[in-house]
């Protein structure tokens, strides 16, 4: 190697590296990257993708999901640290049951610890926990969802209810468009199924009636 | 001797398509879908079996799916050919019209009055109310479907322009669209165009496009007395297909109608094994 190039590559090696070092790689953005670009992440404003709101949770304007209450467990290294009646023999159902019921356990069959990882159980907001919303999209989600963002992240896998009355603060958009839906069904088969049966019988009745009056 | 011309036309070819393209596509994505819905019971997964298993049936549901909005959308420059712009925009609401109009409500109120024995049957015109109604009905059907189905296509993607969370909300929008377009078809579809004491056991009206001029002289008599007032009735009469070719519309169109009843038989008594909330 030349010494030019010596020098070309050295005036490199410093220009491109030296933010890195003594930086923590800490900020919302970096915190926030799957780790590899995709397509859209070429694009400019692209930036938006990655972009998150306090707290992580991107609300729009309110109609999203909120915690109204987070137990004190889910901060701790070990979840279940003060269930009395916890052992580790015990299946996650006996006291998590509806947490099974969702897509992911019913139809996938995916299993508890592949998300909550295993023993000891952390909770979901403590700091190292792979489930905590900061890392949770990349050491969770993209396990099987390659190119899982934070937004991706927002996505409710333990839904709730949505018909129940709870649901109208805890996740707006979700009671709401759903309500709505369930009024616009109901409302066309309330009025379509008795009325068919009622149009079939008066149909009858003029066919009776048309081919008495043919003899 | 050749047979007497006693069929009105009413549906162009071009109408028997797009019905044709519907109907297909629909059904198709009705057992992927359901299959889809229904893979937590043993039911669905025989289902989603002829398929392949969830993710063949899932890949032909999204095909599928897209294949129904591009026809969506070369209906809207159908739409544009259709118009009559010399009379613009007063066309709009000619006798042809597919548009909603004050005789509509009219005749809605007439239909209801009708089937109490109130009144007699409102003279209507080539399109009904209820015809009109099952026109928009996949419109509005359609682009509730079709939104919540692109923004499930690919959900990775989807998040990147709007909270991941949607994506709770577009698949229960996605269902209930679903429920209500299926539970609509396989009951009150089938039952109006089908089943009715005039038209037992099947009208193949949208196969062959026309319908009996006996039949239509009741359920359409503003149509007919204006196709004779214009002295275009003649022209507008047709003798019936050859037998073969009624052979075949029962046959095809009878498997669709069973299929329909099917899934509708199935998803009923499978529904209580179903985990919702």
């Amino acid at each position: 190697m030349s010494v030019g190039h010596t020098i070309i590559s050295l005036l490199g090696a410093l220009l491109m590296a030296s933010p890195v070092f003594g930086q923590a790689m800490n900020t919302p953005e970096d915190l926030a990257a799957t780790g590899f670009f995709r397509d859209q992440d070429t694009l400019p404003g692209s930036f938006r993708f990655y972009q998150q709101l306090p707290g992580g949770e991107e609300r729009l304007w309110g109609i999203g999901p909120s915690h109204p209450k987070i137990r004190r467990s889910s901060f701790k290294l070990d979840a279940h640290e003060d269930v009395a009646d916890f052992s580790q023999q015990v299946r996650c159902q006996k006291c998590h049951e509806p947490q099974t019921k969702d897509l992911h356990g019913l139809r996938m069959d995916i299993s508890c610890v592949q998300c909550h990882r295993n023993q000891p159980v952390s909770g979901v907001f403590q700091y190292y926990s792979p489930l905590n919303p900061i890392r949770r999209h990349a050491y969770v989600c993209a396990k099987c969802h390659e190119g899982a963002s934070p937004s991706f992240a927002s996505y409710m896998v333990h839904e709730p209810n949505p018909i129940a009355s709870e649901t109208r603060s805890t996740f707006p958009a979700f009671y709401y468009a759903v309500w709505f839906m369930l009024i616009l069904a109901g409302g066309v088969f309330v009025f379509f199924l008795p009325y068919t049966v009622l149009w079939w019988l008066r149909d009858l009745i003029a066919k009776f009636k048309r081919s008495a009056g043919h003899a | 001797m050749p047979e007497q011309r006693t069929r009105l036309k009413r549906f162009t070819p071009v109408h028997r398509l797009w019905h044709l393209t519907l109907m297909l596509l629909f059904m198709l994505l009705s057992v992927t879908g359901v299959a889809w819905m229904f893979y937590e019971t043993q039911w669905g997964r025989e289902l989603a079996g002829l398929f392949g298993g969830y993710q063949g049936a899932l890949e032909v549901h999204k095909i599928g799916g897209l294949v129904l909005l591009a026809a969506l959308l070369l209906h809207i420059p159908y739409l544009f050919y259709c118009i009559d712009w010399k009379k613009f925009p007063g066309s709009l609401l000619n006798a042809n019209s597919l548009v909603f109009q004050w005789e509509d409500i009219k005749g809605f109120f007439g239909h209801i009055g009708w089937v109490f024995g109130l009144n007699d049957l409102p003279k209507y015109e080539r399109w009904g109310w209820w015809a009109k109604f099952d026109y928009w009905a996949v419109w509005w059907g359609l682009t509730i479907v079709g939104v919540t189905g692109l923004m499930l296509y690919d959900p990775v993607l989807t998040s990147d322009y709007m909270p991941g969370w949607m994506l709770n909300v577009a698949l229960w929008v996605h269902r209930i669209e679903a429920v209500l377009a299926m539970g609509h078809i396989f009951t009150v579809h089938f039952t109006v165009e089908h089943w009715r004491p005039g038209n037992f056991p099947f009208n193949a009206g949208m196969f062959d496009g026309t319908m009996p001029l006996e039949e239509a002289r009741h359920d359409h008599a503003a149509w007919v007395a204006r196709l004779e007032g214009e002295g275009r009735l003649d022209a507008a009469l047709v003798a019936p297909p050859p037998v073969p070719l009624r052979i075949l519309y029962f046959v095809f169109g009878y498997s669709i109608i069973l299929l329909g009843i099917y899934l509708l038989v199935f998803a009923v008594t499978n529904a209580a094994l179903l985990t919702l909330f």
